[in-house]
């Protein structure tokens, strides 16, 4: 294989990304905007988006800077809602694991929702392994670029952004929109409900420890009901048995 | 938090994160069963923890003598999920439930 069919291949994976910079843009925005309300430094917005690079995860955590939640809780809801990674990170696994350590490093770190799913494609998975890592660095680069700018710019606009507008709206709202698009059968919509009730009666108890007793709840009920309505629960998430 | 505070909350966020991520690339094989069996609560959690976090900041607002119900913001909320059950993107229910609180805050202050 030719250096040319990698460099294709690599921009193969850059043009693909486009179109997701859609959605990524005014995330971005969100978050250095609202990083901005928060009284947080450029620097430290930046800072916190380069270490972090997982735009919920980072809205959580500003969502909890402003309900005063405890270190800890921060640190553990962002664990949480980086779990999702695991999952990635098993399916690069064959593909990443016999190279040398350095590119195992780094190609790690920019692992992103949107590069995993351009790269799970199935007319992704016939191709050679050269081919594949290279489109995956086209994509997960180029979504690592319009990620840090999205950010960047959130932070230059955020700061005439009057208070009345109640920016900070906008992160309960983003999250609002991403839960309806992981409701996908009627048990995770009680797991959603069950949650999200929970955390409405959890509110005042102390250190945001609400939040998290809120999620375990959830995630019991959601364990739970298909034992007691006597099915198993790949039948109820509409997965083929195993 | 102090702006020292921050910067060690972020890193320690952010090196929870990239673990993570090395996780199964690193322990190639190794971890395989664990995933497997932690898979129903790696499928329910993204709703459970969606719900938890945006549904109390919707209903109340933080005010100096406590918890306020906030019927606007309830409302901005619901044109948010009719929003976002016909669009894919995120960018329609929340331009949609903002505008709707701006426009009745200007209508009803």
């Amino acid at each position: 294989m030719q250096i040319r069919d990698y460099r294709s291949q690599f921009w193969q994976g850059v043009r693909d990304l486009m179109p997701l910079v859609s959605g990524v843009l005014p995330f971005g925005l969100i978050v250095g905007a609202n990083g901005v309300a928060l009284d947080m430094s450029p620097e430290l917005i930046m800072g916190m988006t380069v270490m972090f690079f997982a735009g919920s995860a980072q809205l959580a955590a500003m969502q909890l800077i402003q309900e005063n939640a405890a270190f800890v809780v921060i640190v553990l809801t962002t664990i949480v809602i980086n779990l999702r990674f695991a999952i990635y990170s098993a399916t690069f696994a064959p593909l990443f694991y016999p190279l040398k350590k350095r590119y195992r490093l780094s190609f790690a770190y920019i692992l992103s929702d949107q590069a995993y799913g351009l790269c799970i494609a199935p007319d992704q998975q016939q191709r050679s392994d050269a081919e594949r890592i290279s489109y995956y660095l086209g994509t997960a680069l180029a979504l690592w670029v319009s990620w840090v700018l999205s950010v960047l710019l959130g932070i230059a606009v955020g700061a005439s952004i009057p208070p009345e507008w109640m920016l900070g709206f906008t992160i309960p709202l983003a999250f609002l929109a991403m839960l309806m698009s992981t409701i996908t059968n009627r048990l995770l919509l009680i797991v959603a409900v069950v949650s999200g009730l929970a955390a409405i009666f959890l509110q005042g108890l102390p250190y945001n420890l609400g939040f998290v007793l809120a999620v375990v709840f959830g995630v019991v009920a959601g364990l739970i009901l298909p034992r007691i309505a006597g099915r198993s629960f790949n039948s109820v998430m509409g997965r083929p048995h195993e | 938090m102090s702006d020292l505070s921050l910067w060690g909350l972020f890193f320690m966020c952010g090196l929870a994160t990239y673990l993570i991520r090395l996780s199964f690339i690193q322990m190639h094989g190794k971890l395989g069963p664990l995933l497997a069996r932690c898979q129903p609560v790696l499928l329910l959690l993204p709703p459970a923890i969606l719900a938890a976090l945006c549904i109390p900041p919707i209903v109340f607002s933080k005010q100096t003598d406590g918890l306020q119900v906030e019927l606007a913001q309830i409302l901005a909320g619901c044109v948010a999920v009719v929003l976002a059950s016909y669009f894919k993107s995120l960018l329609w229910p929340i331009l949609g439930g903002m505008s709707f609180l701006w426009g009745y805050r200007w209508l009803i202050g």
